[in-house]
């Protein structure tokens, strides 16, 4: 729901950083979503295309990358994929913190971030 | 002579960064989490679905923690004053965030809300989010505990549907358990969708309406 001001940070950072190395466009924008992050991608990109014109990115491309989520359980120290539970009967299949190797509580440490890996620019 | 290597016109090169796009908040929410730990104020951000009894959460708890604490509340909507207007009337500080068009609250709105109250007066703010089960659990605003509200009228695949929030939420509370019979919502039943999503969060049934579940809330978090 809130695309449009992210699109709009990724294009001011873009920015910033091209002009910090005297680029005089940016060519490609390497963004790497994590699976949990709240984004809609279609959206994203719409976004994106709307607010590049007349700015370094215009004609950028925007190449994104996904990310799984990943758990740490700190009773028996697994680290693995977020387990995910299906509830056929509503067609839903969820995340869980739970552990899957002890049913402890299991922490997030990644795939919920959105970030920039990194950019393609022109002297 | 010596061999001068240059950029050549029209060169093209990588820029590593690893920055996230949700940096400027975070940064922002750390500045407020240090604020609030050099104050020693405990801080509560309330999310959860539009009409789950947030605002009527927060009433409950200030009718029975302002004694105790000195409170201020700061709501967030998209217009209007209702819900402070509503929370003003039991005497405490409240402040309204109206973000606009917004559909969450942002750490920078919280920092700029704190430039304006006088923090060494206070032991506790409560920060009512804009009402969306989605968008707030994604901006962390600097608070140390997060709680999520949803109601029994809202049926029985609320939790389900939204798993995310429940994710970055120490306890949430299910309210409107009086009309739980009338919708055939199980209070149970959504208890342990929570528990399946987050092990960690406790759950607490109430009826702001009617006053009751309030205390197990305050417990939860540890305010009593």
């Amino acid at each position: 729901m809130h695309e449009l001001s992210m699109a709009s940070n990724i294009i001011d950072i873009a920015i910033h950083e091209a002009k910090k190395r005297n680029a005089t466009s940016v060519i490609e924008v390497n963004l790497v979503v994590g699976k949990y992050s709240m984004l809609g991608l279609e959206q994203l990109c719409y976004c994106y295309d709307l607010l590049v014109k007349d700015t370094l990115l215009k004609n950028s491309k925007l190449n994104m990358e996904h990310e799984d989520g990943k758990i740490h359980c700190d009773k028996c120290k697994y680290k693995g994929p977020i387990p995910l539970k299906e509830e056929l009967e509503y067609h839903i299949i969820f995340p869980t913190l739970v552990c899957p190797k002890c049913g402890n509580p299991a922490e997030i440490i990644s795939g919920r971030d959105c970030y920039i890996k990194s950019l393609r620019v022109k002297k | 002579m010596t061999k001068i290597v240059e950029h050549k016109e029209d060169e093209v090169f990588d820029i590593e960064l690893e920055e996230s796009i949700l940096k400027k908040n975070e940064d922002f929410a750390k500045k407020n989490s240090e604020l609030f730990k050099t104050h020693n104020i405990k801080t509560i951000d309330i999310m959860g679905s539009i009409g789950s009894g947030k605002t009527s959460l927060i009433e409950a708890m200030v009718k029975r923690l302002k004694e105790k604490y000195q409170i201020a509340v700061l709501n967030g909507d998209l217009t209007t004053t209702i819900d402070s207007d509503r929370v003003a009337k039991h005497g405490v500080d409240v402040i309204q965030i109206n973000t606009g068009k917004e559909c969450h609250l942002d750490a920078n709105l919280i920092s700029k809300a704190l430039e304006d109250m006088e923090l060494d007066q206070l032991d506790l703010i409560i920060i009512e989010n804009v009402g969306n089960l989605i968008c707030p659990g994604e901006f962390r605003l600097g608070a140390e505990q997060r709680l999520v509200v949803i109601s029994v009228t809202e049926g029985p695949y609320m939790v389900l549907k939204h798993p995310f929030i429940f994710m970055e939420a120490n306890v949430v509370v299910i309210n409107k358990l009086d009309l739980a019979e009338a919708m055939n919502v199980e209070f149970e039943k959504l208890k342990a969708d929570v528990m399946r999503i987050n092990p960690k969060a406790e759950v607490i049934g109430t009826s702001c309406r009617n006053d009751k579940g309030i205390i197990y809330v305050i417990g939860a978090l540890n305010l009593s």
